[in-house]
């Protein structure tokens, strides 16, 4: 391992350099290295832990489960898919309307942000279950969670980029006599933008976690149910399966918002 | 389009402490008048007033027959700061007619303002494509072309190099005759203000009070050999005088 890693450190130092091998071996190492190492400690707990396979099952015994119970996993990943997106939705409908609310009517800030700090830090456990009790297991609960766990980063960082907006900027607005709406568009929001995205970096992947952990707790449909039901039934490989797909949708959120990050920044 | 503008008894506070002794001065329509003064001597106080960007403390200021406020909702003010306000996502094109679009007035047509403030073939650039010169020239086009009556300027060229200064000091003197405006002009560079006003006003140190008002005794435009005319030589020691004392000329 020590020879792949002396191989990947000069492509990392000197990414500008043009080479066919590097352009082509950079990328694929950063998958490989990484996949490796898991693997090869994945292996090692299992030869040295002594844990029965249904605790620790071999990798390849995941691999099957995925492609076996493939129509099981789907139907459950897109339950749990459907609950993560409505509820960076509504994360995102509430983080940026309270934040323009904020900035705007400021004495909205000191009446509501102590609300938003303590419904931040209510444990999400105890928000589910309240939650549970009130309009059980519905779909609307669960995005309920998800929202509440990701509300906060967006507010935070759109406060932030609403007050971003160059000064200069906001005199030119001031003396063409520009309304609260027209300086908005075209000045603030777009500074804001920035900060917003970024903000969907932690609140687009906590949503995957958090709506898997709702449904751990309450539902019967999508991946919290299914690691659930396979605890019950002694089929960690299943739990393995959810793992990998969660952590991979992981990903795929992460690199999504980067691409879009980088198609709304103005500053490219 | 040029409006006289009339200061009158024009004071600020913030607290305590005075910024801006009572101020008073007549400035005509199409009269280009620098103020000049020590860092914190309120002159731009008195600009950011002018525009009602800012209340006095006492006094009022009329642009024409209107208030500062009224003339501001007419969108009868243009104002270049020391850093370009332009959107840095927008092209020097684009910027410009951003301006006439929430003014609701086309002063001067995007194109050919640009290409007369030599941006010709750069139309199509954003902030961060531009030099230092060029951007700042973006920045005077956006802050005219809606053809505002008078022209605020804070410090428009001090962000640049000396001889850049001077280069876009003769283009603006120019470019004014071109297109008349009554121009408050804010600088701490006493040969730009000589090079450039019709009257300066030298303001003392915190709190500011007008010492004197200067008439610089040629007509603009200038010729660039201006500067090593005697008259100029003479009305810049003046102010040296005036701002640092006898023994700092001598």
């Amino acid at each position: 391992m020590s020879g792949a890693e002396a191989v990947a450190a000069p492509a990392e130092a000197r990414p500008r350099r043009e080479s066919p091998w590097r352009a082509a071996g950079g990328p694929l190492l950063r998958v490989l290295l990484p996949m490796g190492s898991i693997l090869g400690l994945w292996y090692l707990a299992i030869l040295t832990s002594g844990l029965p396979a249904f605790v620790i099952p071999r990798p390849e015994r995941v691999l099957e489960t995925l492609v076996e119970d493939r129509a099981f996993m789907a139907f459950h990943l897109l339950s749990t898919l459907k609950v993560a997106l409505l509820g960076l939705i509504a994360a995102n409908v509430a983080g940026v309307g309270l934040a323009v609310l904020f900035d705007s009517l400021p004495f909205t800030r000191s009446l509501l942000m102590p609300a938003a700090i303590t419904l931040r830090n209510v444990p999400y456990v105890a928000l589910v279950s309240v939650l549970m009790l009130a309009i059980g297991d519905t779909t609307g609960s669960k995005v309920a969670v998800v929202a509440l766990a990701g509300f906060f980063p967006v507010l935070v960082n759109t406060m932030q980029g609403l007050r971003a907006a160059d000064e200069v900027l906001l005199d030119r607005m001031r003396i063409l006599n520009a309304g609260w709406w027209e300086t908005f568009r075209s000045v603030r929001l777009p500074f804001a933008v920035p900060p917003i995205v970024a903000a969907q970096q932690i609140a687009g992947t906590s949503s995957i976690i958090v709506a898997i952990s709702a449904e751990w707790m309450i539902s019967s449909e999508g991946l919290g149910y299914v690691i659930n039901r396979a605890m019950q039934t002694y089929r960690g490989d299943q739990v393995y399966a959810v793992a990998l797909i969660a952590t991979g949708l992981s990903l795929v959120v992460y690199a999504l918002v980067q691409r879009l990050g980088h198609w709304f920044d103005w500053r490219r | 389009m040029a409006a006289p503008v009339s200061i009158r008894g024009v004071s600020r506070r913030f607290g305590e402490s005075l910024a801006l002794m009572p101020t008073s001065l007549e400035i005509a329509a199409g009269e280009f008048v620098a103020l000049i003064g020590p860092s914190g001597c309120g002159k731009t106080t008195l600009l950011r007033i002018v525009a009602d960007l800012q209340s006095p403390s006492a006094g009022e200021v009329r642009i024409g027959d209107d208030t500062a406020g009224q003339a501001r909702r007419k969108r009868l003010l243009g104002l270049v700061s020391q850093r370009p306000a332009v959107l840095p996502w927008k092209t020097a094109a684009a910027d410009v007619a951003f301006t006439q679009r929430v003014a609701g007035r086309v002063g001067y047509p995007a194109a050919g303002l640009l290409r007369e403030f030599g941006l010709g073939g750069h139309e199509g650039k954003r902030p961060a494509e531009l030099s230092g010169g060029m951007l700042q020239r973006v920045n005077i086009a956006s802050a005219i072309a809606h053809d505002p009556a008078v022209l605020l300027m804070d410090e428009p060229f001090s962000a640049l190099d000396e001889m850049k200064r001077e280069e876009m000091g003769i283009w603006f003197d120019r470019e004014l005759a071109r297109r008349p405006k009554t121009v408050l002009f804010v600088t701490h560079h006493i040969d730009e203000a000589v090079l450039l006003a019709d009257r300066l006003v030298v303001f003392s140190p915190a709190p500011g009070r007008v010492l004197d008002v200067i008439r610089v005794p040629v007509p603009r435009p200038r010729d660039p050999g201006f500067r090593r005319d005697p008259r100029f030589l003479e009305t810049a020691a003046h102010v040296r005088r005036l701002l640092f004392g006898a023994e700092a000329v001598a």
